[in-house]
């Protein structure tokens, strides 16, 4: 009784079923995998995917990347000797005069004081800090100044350097400044000014997304009740709005808020408030949906009881549905405010405030050290919404 | 007194729940409706408030015809016949208390009501029902930290805030265990020994003929027997259930 199994004897149509063919046997199978194949080689080429490449220039990207660890948040103290001597170009009758150096203070000679573009001068320069690098200026009588070159003084706090006078607005008898300044740090740190820029406004973009979320709400939720299927099936009129919400929400949804933002920005012009404006369009198409679709996945069964028990309307919706939507809604809402502090770096790309604002700049002028605050800012801020919401939405849901 | 003449309801999708169904209740009995699922037991139970449409038939209560009722009217009606379900239909996640009083909601038609702004007559009302069913010390915790039978038990007080003279049960003890099943049946009891009609609809007909005074059967929407819990022998059983139906116990 070895091809007995509870009772039901092995058949024909038993084998059968067993023996089905694997799906490798079947031809349609193979023409998937070449259509699979050809997909990708197309999509290989398509895309320009080039390994050789991707190893070979590894070494481009290190400094971008170096400069993007090193964000530019805090600076060194430092402390600083500054010594002016003036210059007079062309020479006059009456030459500004050479200091007379005093014993232990800063103090500087320069070769002449008066003379013209390509004079040699040359500065001797004592009671400096002993092996500090500084650097030498020239400052034109309008305070514009030019990098001479770096010095560095000797063990006895002595400076020497020779240096031709370079391309400079001269004026007519006007007075210019050789300015020699030495740095050396003084202990501890002190925020940059880029650290106080991308606070203020990281603060923007947060409250930019907040501006937005908010504003969102308050539109989102009175559509959601008219894009949601079982609150709107009852009637032909009601099932009409809600097609007519459902598109509408989709159209809006699938235009970027990048878009938006480009109109806004024309409309209301640069700055945080067209900002607001084109996430807040773009939140209530999102949310609209988000919103509509928790209410459709309530459970009726409460809406019935309350129903049963002779209330009105009003009373089923505050009793029987609000109760069940409010932690969906929460949840919602705070993811979307997590997505509007990132959109919203994309929206100032096109002026439309916040930090992304900043950081398309720095982008532009080859400061990363300047964009890699901004970024490391935006990463920080997103961290934080995303745990502080992720936190939240666990108590609540 | 209840009649209900000729009730027939077909859904949208052409499904027969009910076909010319026809009976009276009187004040004061404990009615219960056997059948397998699908039989049609749900429907009429909701027909009777109206939370489902019946497409032809009259449902007459005290002489007030509910079929023909107006929205106005018919939440007035609904207002003295309670409720309770199989799961419960509790918000889950309001406070029992606040389940229990939106049982009074059909009395307090008000802004007030809206806003949770209950009198204090109210909330005593509230407690004191709690109280019948035992769970009073659970008033404030949230209504999904309540067992089954617990929950049950806040939708029968919820039930008695309306100050019914008619109960519907639909498969009121279908999600709980034996145990439970007979606390709560001992709660439906005990109000209709106070005056208040049931109409409870059961899987077991063990319990069926415990606790009603009149079983009637539906099969395929039709009513295939009305009577006493003696008269159902052996040969009304399989006529009830089907030839593959065996009657199983439940202590």
């Amino acid at each position: 009784m070895s091809n007995k199994q509870g009772g039901e004897r092995i058949t024909n149509k038993t084998r059968e079923l067993v023996q089905r063919k694997p799906s490798y046997a079947s031809w349609k199978f193979w023409i998937y995998v070449i259509i699979a194949i050809a997909v990708y080689v197309y999509g290989w080429h398509a895309t320009q995917i080039n390994l050789k490449t991707l190893v070979k220039d590894a070494h481009l990207v290190k400094p971008l990347v170096s400069d993007l660890l090193r964000p530019d948040f805090i600076a060194r103290n430092m402390e600083m000797q500054q010594v002016k001597a003036p210059f007079q170009m062309p020479c006059t009758a009456n030459p500004p005069k050479n200091m007379t150096p005093e014993p232990g203070k800063p103090s500087m000679v320069v070769s002449k004081t008066c003379g013209k573009i390509g004079d040699t001068l040359t500065i001797k320069a004592t009671g400096l800090r002993p092996n500090t690098k500084g650097r030498l200026w020239w400052e034109d009588p309008i305070g514009q100044r030019d990098l001479l070159m770096e010095v560095q003084s000797d063990t006895n706090g002595n400076l020497e350097a020779t240096f031709t006078i370079p391309e400079v607005r001269s004026g007519e008898g006007e007075i210019s400044h050789i300015v020699l300044e030495i740095k050396w740090p003084a202990g501890g740190f002190h925020f940059t000014k880029t650290a106080k820029l991308v606070l203020n406004k990281i603060i923007e973009t947060v409250f930019l997304a907040l501006m937005a979320t908010t504003l969102a709400i308050f539109i989102a939720i009175p559509i959601s009740f008219l894009a949601a299927r079982n609150l709107m099936s009852g009637s032909l009129i009601g099932k009409l709005v809600y097609y007519l919400t459902r598109t509408f929400l989709n159209i809006f949804r699938s235009i970027e808020p990048l878009i938006w933002g480009l109109i806004f920005v024309v409309w209301v012009g640069i700055g945080p408030f067209a900002g607001v404006l084109a996430l807040t369009v773009h939140s209530i198409a999102a949310l609209g949906k988000l919103y509509s679709e928790a209410i459709e996945s309530i459970d009726p069964g409460p809406i019935e009881a309350i129903t049963a028990t002779g209330a009105n309307k009003l009373q089923v919706i505050v009793y029987g549905v609000i109760p069940q939507m409010i932690p969906p809604f929460i949840a919602f809402t705070l993811y979307r405010w997590d997505i509007n502090v990132r959109m919203s770096t994309v929206i100032g790309l096109v002026g439309g405030g916040g930090i992304g604002f900043l950081l398309i700049q720095w982008i532009n002028l080859m400061q990363f050290r300047q964009a890699a605050a901004a970024i490391w800012a935006i990463t920080l801020v997103v961290w934080t919404l995303d745990y502080a919401s992720a936190v939240v939405r666990e108590k609540l849901v | 007194m209840l009649e209900i003449r000729h009730l027939t309801k077909v859904y949208e999708d052409g499904t027969v729940a009910l076909e010319d169904v026809s009976f009276t209740v009187e004040d004061g009995e404990f009615l219960v409706l056997i059948g397998l699922s699908g039989s049609g037991k749900s429907t009429l139970l909701r027909c009777i408030n109206r939370l489902i449409e019946p497409t032809e038939g009259q449902i007459l209560w005290n002489g007030i015809d509910i079929t023909a009722a107006s929205k106005k009217e018919l939440r007035e009606i609904r207002k003295h016949i309670g409720m309770i379900f199989q799961q419960f239909n509790l918000v889950k996640r309001s406070s029992v208390m606040t389940n229990v009083l939106s049982g009074r909601l059909g009395y307090y038609q008000s802004w007030r009501s809206l806003i949770g702004w209950w009198p204090k007559q109210e909330m005593e009302r509230a407690i004191l029902n709690l109280q019948r069913v035992g769970i009073a010390d659970k008033a404030w915790n949230r209504a999904d930290a309540l067992s089954g039978g617990q929950q049950q038990r806040v939708g029968i007080a919820r039930a008695m805030m309306q100050e019914p003279k008619l109960m519907l049960a639909d498969e009121p003890v279908s999600s709980l265990d034996p145990a439970t099943s007979h606390s709560v049946l001992k709660y439906l009891k005990a109000l209709n020994e106070e005056g208040i009609t049931v109409l409870c609809s059961l899987h077991f007909l063990s319990l069926a003929r415990e606790y009603g005074s009149r079983i009637i059967a539906l099969k395929g929407g039709k009513l295939v027997f009305d009577g006493t819990p003696h008269e159902i022998d052996h040969e009304r059983f399989v006529s009830i259930y089907g030839e593959e139906a065996k009657e199983v116990e439940i202590e």
